[in-house]
Order: C-alpha cells, then sequence, then structure tokens
C-alpha cells in the first residue's frame, strides 16, 4: 500500500474521531481535505468500488434531496451505502466520505456508493474516482456570478459524459439537460405527467434556447418552472430527446390526497411541492436500474423520507408559524417555487422577502435580476394581507420587482435592514399568524434562534 | 393627431434570455405610458421572417449565450444592411451584456469544451469597432457608471456579469456611453463603459439597467420618440423608490474594496 495514502487515511479517520467528538454536526469535509492535502490522488487509490454501482448526482437544483432520497431507498432494502448525504458535494466531501467508510487499507465495503457532485468539480472528482452513472436534476440559471450561463455548465457536464460514456439518467422534461442524451449511448429519462397544478406562461416571459439550433424552445405547460411539455420552434426537439415517453413517468398526482402513480404503482409524497414529483422520480428510476428495487419498495421506502435540514422548515414563535423555503440567489426556479407555495395556501399570510448580498465569491454584490423571470400572477389570490422587504442591500430592489410584477405597492412595507432582531420585531407585530419567509440561510437560522428564544 | 404609438421589437428573447432583461422590456412600456406614447412591443425570433428593423422605434437586445451568437448573428446578416440604415437614422438599439460583443467586431472564445476549441473566432457585426474575447472566469460584480445620453449625464447603478472583455480597435463613431466609478466596464484597463453609436446603447450593465435607472428609461423613450418626430408629455416623475435604491446600493459599494 502507497504510504502516502496510509498517511492521508490515518489522519483522515483520527481527525473524523475528534470531530465527532466535539460536534456531530461539524467537519463534513475536514478530513477529505486533509486526506487529499497528504495524498491528491487519493481518490483514485480506494479498492473494491464497482463503478456499476456508483452514482453521481449533479444539476442545478434538487440534487441533494435526490442523493438522499436515493440512499434512503437503498438503506431501507438493507444495502450498505457510501454517501455525502450531509451535502459536501466537491471533491473533498467525496474524499471525507470515502475515508470515513472504507478500510484504513483503503477497501470500500459498500454496495453502492452515491455520491452528490457539484457541477463543476464533476469532471474532476469522475476523473480519479470510477463510476458508471451520472443523474443529472436539471439545468437552470444560477450563480452567475460563478458560471455566467448555464451552456457553461453543460459544456462541462456532457465533456465528462463523453469522455467517460457514462450510463445518464435525465429529466426528460427540462430542455437543457435532457439533451445530454445526445453525448450518451444509455440513457434512462424520467418525468412527470401534466398534473393540476400545472400552469402555462404568456409571452411576456422568456423561456430558453433550444440546446441543439438555439431557436424558440415553447413550453405547452409547466409542471414545475422550467419543467414540462416543451418543442423546439425550428428543429423540433421535444421532451426526453425525441423518446415517445419517460421510461419512469409520475402519472395522476393529486395534490390533495398526497398520491401519485408510477405504473401500476401508488405512491405516498411526503412532501407535496410539485418539484418534489421529479425528485421521487429520479430516486425510484436510479433505484430500480442500479439495484433492481422495484416501484412498490421504492414507495414503501419513500413513505419515511425526510429532506435534508434547512430546505423547507417550519418554526412556531408564540402563536405564530414561520413557514421558510430556502431558496437559492440567483436562481429564479427556487423563488418561483417559494411564491407557488405561497399562492397554493388559501388561509391569509403575511410575506417576508429578504433578497441579500451574493456572497459566494469575491466580491461580494448584490443582485435581484433574476427575480424577473418570476410570475407574480400567482399572487393574486394568494391570499397576502402584506409583503415585508428586509436588507439592507437591496429591500427597495426586490419591492420594486415585485411592484413591476403587478403586487398593489400599498401592500408593500420596505425594512431597509439585515439586523435580525428588527426583522423578528416586524414578524412578531405584523398582525398575521401565518408567516412565509424568503431569506437567505444565515438570516432564517437567526430569526430561528430568535423564535426559540421567544419560546 | 399625432401619431403615439412606439413601436419596440425585443430581439430574440428566448435565445438572448439571461439575467432578468425581460425587466427592462417592462420599464421600457411603463415609462412609454407614462411619457404618453402607447407602447407595441414585439417578439422577433430567429427566423422571424418579416422582420423590417425600420418599422421600430427601438430595438433591445438581451444577454446571451455565446454559443448562441453564430445563430444569432446570422439571422441579423441577413437584415444587417439595415441595422446600419437603422442606427444611422437615430434610432435606438439597446443591446446589454454579452449581447454587446455580437455588435463587435470579432468574438474570441478562450474555453477549451467549446465546438472549436479556445481560439475559435466568431465573426462579429461590426457596428461598433472593438474585439470581444471571451474570459476564461466569469466576473461578476456591482457596476456604478457615470453616463453620458442624449445630452444629459447621469449616474447609473447596475451589475456586470461578464463573460466578455470588450477592447476598442480604432476611435470611430461611437463615443463612450459611460465612466466607471466602480466595477469593471468594458475590460477593467480603460475605465470605459460600454459605447454609444448614434443614439444606440451597447453596454454591460444588467440589472435590469431600465429598471433601476429609471432616467435613462425616459431619456431612450424621449429620444426614439424625437427620431419619428413625435412630441412626449412633460413629465413629473416620480424616482423615489429607485433613488432610495440606489442610495442603499452605492452605501454596499462604497464599503467594498474598489477593483
Amino acid at each position: 500500500m502507497d504510504f502516502r495514502f496510509f498517511r492521508a487515511m490515518i489522519t483522515g479517520k483520527t481527525g473524523n474521531i475528534a470531530i465527532s467528538m466535539i460536534d456531530r454536526n461539524r467537519g463534513t469535509t475536514w478530513a477529505g481535505r486533509k486526506a487529499l492535502e497528504i495524498d491528491p490522488d487519493l481518490l483514485t487509490r480506494f479498492a473494491g468500488i464497482d463503478p456499476e454501482r456508483v452514482i453521481f448526482v449533479t444539476g442545478t437544483n434538487g440534487k441533494s434531496t435526490v442523493s438522499n432520497m436515493i440512499t434512503h431507498i437503498l438503506r431501507s432494502k438493507g444495502y450498505k451505502v457510501i454517501s455525502n448525504s450531509e451535502g459536501a458535494n466537491l471533491k473533498t466531501g467525496v474524499a471525507a466520505a470515502l475515508v470515513k467508510k472504507a478500510s484504513l487499507s483503503g477497501t470500500v465495503r459498500a454496495d453502492y456508493c452515491v455520491f452528490e457532485t457539484d457541477e463543476r468539480y464533476l469532471a474532476q472528482i469522475r476523473d480519479q474516482l470510477p463510476c458508471s452513472n451520472l443523474l443529472v436534476t436539471n439545468l437552470q440559471k444560477d450563480q452567475v456570478q460563478r458560471n455566467g450561463d448555464p451552456d457553461f455548465v453543460y459544456r462541462k457536464i456532457a465533456a465528462v459524459a463523453d469522455k467517460h460514456k457514462m450510463r445518464l439518467f435525465l429529466n426528460g422534461d427540462e430542455p437543457r439537460s435532457c439533451s445530454l442524451a445526445d453525448h450518451s449511448d444509455n440513457v434512462v429519462f424520467y418525468g412527470v405527467s401534466r398534473h393540476s397544478m400545472a400552469f402555462t406562461k404568456d409571452d411576456t416571459f422568456v423561456t430558453l434556447p433550444c440546446p441543439k439550433c438555439h431557436s424558440r424552445i415553447r413550453f405547452g405547460y409547466y409542471n414545475n418552472d422550467g419543467m414540462g411539455a416543451f418543442k423546439c420552434d425550428r428543429c423540433g426537439y421535444t421532451n426526453n430527446n425525441g423518446r415517445e415517453a419517460a421510461q419512469y413517468r409520475i402519472t395522476e398526482a393529486d395534490f390533495d390526497a398526497g398520491t401519485f402513480r408510477m405504473g401500476e404503482t401508488a405512491f405516498l409524497m411526503p412532501y407535496k411541492q410539485t418539484y418534489m414529483l421529479y425528485n421521487y422520480a429520479a430516486a425510484t428510476a436510479v433505484c430500480r436500474e442500479l439495484a433492481g428495487i422495484t416501484e412498490a419498495e421504492s414507495a414503501a421506502a419513500i413513505r419515511s423520507f425526510k429532506v435534508p435540514e434547512g430546505r423547507i422548515e417550519e418554526i412556531t414563535s408564540g402563536s405564530q408559524t414561520i413557514k421558510y423555503y430556502r431558496f437559492k440567489q440567483e436562481n429564479p426556479e427556487t423563488l418561483q417555487n417559494f411564491l407557488s407555495a405561497v399562492a397554493a395556501d388559501p388561509e391569509e399570510k403575511v410575506v417576508i422577502i429578504g433578497f441579500g448580498t451574493v456572497s459566494d465569491y469575491d466580491p461580494y454584490y448584490v443582485n435581484s435580476f433574476y427575480a424577473f423571470d418570476c410570475d407574480y400572477s400567482v399572487l393574486k389570490k394568494a391570499n397576502v394581507r402584506k409583503y415585508i422587504f428586509v436588507t439592507d442591500t437591496i429591500a427597495y430592489d426586490a419591492a420594486n420587482c415585485f411592484i413591476y410584477g403587478g403586487v398593489d405597492p400599498s401592500m408593500i412595507e420596505i425594512l431597509p435592514t439585515s439586523d435580525e432582531e428588527e426583522i423578528f420585531d416586524a414578524i412578531k407585530t405584523c398582525g398575521c399568524s401565518n408567516i412565509y419567509l424568503n431569506v437567505k440561510l444565515h438570516m432564517y437560522e437567526e430569526l430561528k434562534e430568535y423564535a426559540r428564544k421567544e419560546m | 393627431m399625432a401619431d403615439r404609438k412606439i413601436n419596440i421589437a425585443w430581439m430574440y428573447p428566448d435565445t438572448l434570455y439571461l439575467h432578468g432583461e425581460r425587466g427592462n422590456i417592462m420599464a421600457l412600456v411603463r415609462f412609454a405610458m407614462e411619457l404618453g406614447l402607447t407602447p407595441h412591443v414585439r417578439r422577433i425570433d430567429l427566423g422571424t421572417k418579416d422582420f423590417d428593423p425600420m418599422e421600430y422605434d427601438i430595438l433591445f437586445y438581451g444577454p446571451g449565450e455565446i454559443s448562441s451568437f453564430r445563430s444569432v448573428i446570422r439571422d441579423i446578416s441577413g437584415y444587417k444592411r439595415s441595422i446600419a440604415e437603422y442606427i444611422s437614422s437615430g434610432k435606438v438599439l439597446i443591446a446589454t451584456g454579452t449581447s454587446m460583443a455580437m455588435f463587435a467586431e470579432r468574438i474570441i472564445r478562450s474555453s477549451p469544451d467549446t465546438e472549436n476549441g479556445a481560439g475559435e473566432v466568431i465573426d462579429g457585426l461590426c457596428v461598433i469597432p472593438a474585439d470581444a474575447f471571451e474570459r476564461e472566469y466569469v466576473y461578476g460584480n456591482d457596476l456604478l457608471i457615470r453616463a453620458e445620453y442624449g445630452g444629459y449625464s447621469m449616474e447609473l447603478i447596475g451589475n456586470q456579469i461578464q463573460m466578455t472583455d470588450i477592447s476598442f480597435t480604432e476611435s470611430g463613431q461611437y463615443r463612450r456611453f459611460g465612466t466607471v466609478i466602480y466595477g469593471r466596464g468594458n475590460n477593467g484597463h480603460d475605465e470605459l463603459e460600454g459605447a454609444v453609436h448614434g443614439n444606440s446603447i451597447f453596454t454591460n450593465m444588467l440589472g435590469p439597467m431600465l429598471v433601476s435607472n429609471p432616467w435613462l428609461t425616459v431619456q431612450i423613450l424621449r429620444m426614439a420618440a424625437a427620431a419619428k418626430g413625435t412630441e412626449v408629455l412633460a413629465l413629473d416623475p416620480d424616482y423615489s423608490l429607485e433613488i432610495r435604491s440606489m442610495e442603499l446600493k452605492k452605501n454596499f459599494i462604497d464599503d467594498k474594496e474598489s477593483i
């Protein structure tokens, strides 16, 4: 055994033990980072990995949830799974998960490996770690300061698929990622049939260029923002890259009853958001293809599935219920999902919007332009009593965007502060028990702490 | 009765679709109505057969992916003579973000994973005497400039998501759109931001720029109306929301280290 590798494993494993003794919630990447510092080729040295039983999950939205769901289903059938389910999706996170679970000599004793991988680091990781399966959830506008445009990410993923001849699991209802099918001879499509919450958008909204000929993509309907029945005006490119139907397709979604079907199998939805349907379909497809797990077995497992912490949460403070939906700045789809959740709740509510500084990379900056891609007409009948816009950077910009979207300015209060105490006071005194909160995760965690102290 | 219609062509909106730039169309419509004009917006897509630029008062090109540029340039080339005629007639063309590169002379790509690899050259439309160089890494930041347009000097705020740097190759009929106060501008070296040719604007500024800076929007509409001989109403605009927004963002910028 290579001495550097042995030293890296010792350091990583010792670090893992030490960190878990201090705080179990910390250190998801520390061990991986340290181990990679000692042995940069660490990922190439593990033994016992069958590439056919490894899957990378990438894409703009949903990769954490889907990889967690796949892991949950596999484990429910008794399989031993290695995953970076704590969301550390760079090379260090994958390394940390393997260091933790492999033997000291580097032998991986697991039935399956499920790794969420950041879109931009996929190539680096795949070059070192053998893997035959790649799931791409969707490719949408996101992190423009890092990626510029979705095509940038598309090219990176396509290059990996070309180089490594991987089996692809693709969302047949999302035009950009669906067209990655041109880069593999082995493609599994999943999708969702039109459901009762499907919607349309008029010509004042943009879609995206056809990934094949750059012409206009039209959507007949959307099941979720950016996903639905689509066709290119010019070349005719359509769902499932032209195949008649996705192999794994959800039908008969009933959001009141919380049920849907896939083939002959009835499923219960633990989460009723429209985007979750695509996550259920993706996880079921992967488990069937990789492990032969039937739809009925996936359905049974999905009933007890919990989304990763910090995605959809409710906190209670006095008589108030604060509903938090995590949204990603620079990503219109997650904002649209929040708006849809607000609209789906018939009870009167106050909505708090806190777009803030984009602080992923240097230089930090402020932007709200992605919000102009959203459809605010869903709020017309959403029974909103008031909107409160916060943050000391772009509270006015965000409010202006909602006004352009058709929200009555008299329903808007602007609180140009990022002080959590002030914001929490505004929530407490807003006179409504049903609060929808759309702020960055850090601000939510601070507000949650204030709520906890109030109890 | 005077023709109060203002015809706006929204160019290739699903192809040049990035960064929420539909907000600019919404701002043009809103302020056109405030000026007593009747805005009419038409989407022009790749392959639209009956498009004649001279039938429009404002052409708007938003930012798109460089991978789409060959298709878009080919389509624009179908009416290229008319675009030159359009600009020289004093009508308004607005190109924002990466679209500015299409109107340059050449676009030089940097990414090895593009169709023809790094160094691939795409011939531009040669409307502005400049070369566009695709950046290896995206540059995203706030952008604050002092702009000159339509005889007015104004401060404009927004963002830039810089995929291509622009370097002018000669001084021609164009003039600078703005001087950078904070941000990168065309290339981070010469403090220039964008270009103006006739009454047409080529700029890196996003935001959407015409939402965040309605004083520019109104001036653009005035120029477009003047080009067709239409008088606009005297406007007593309420820019209070946008002014407060600008102050907040300038405070944020002041606390940052400049590039």
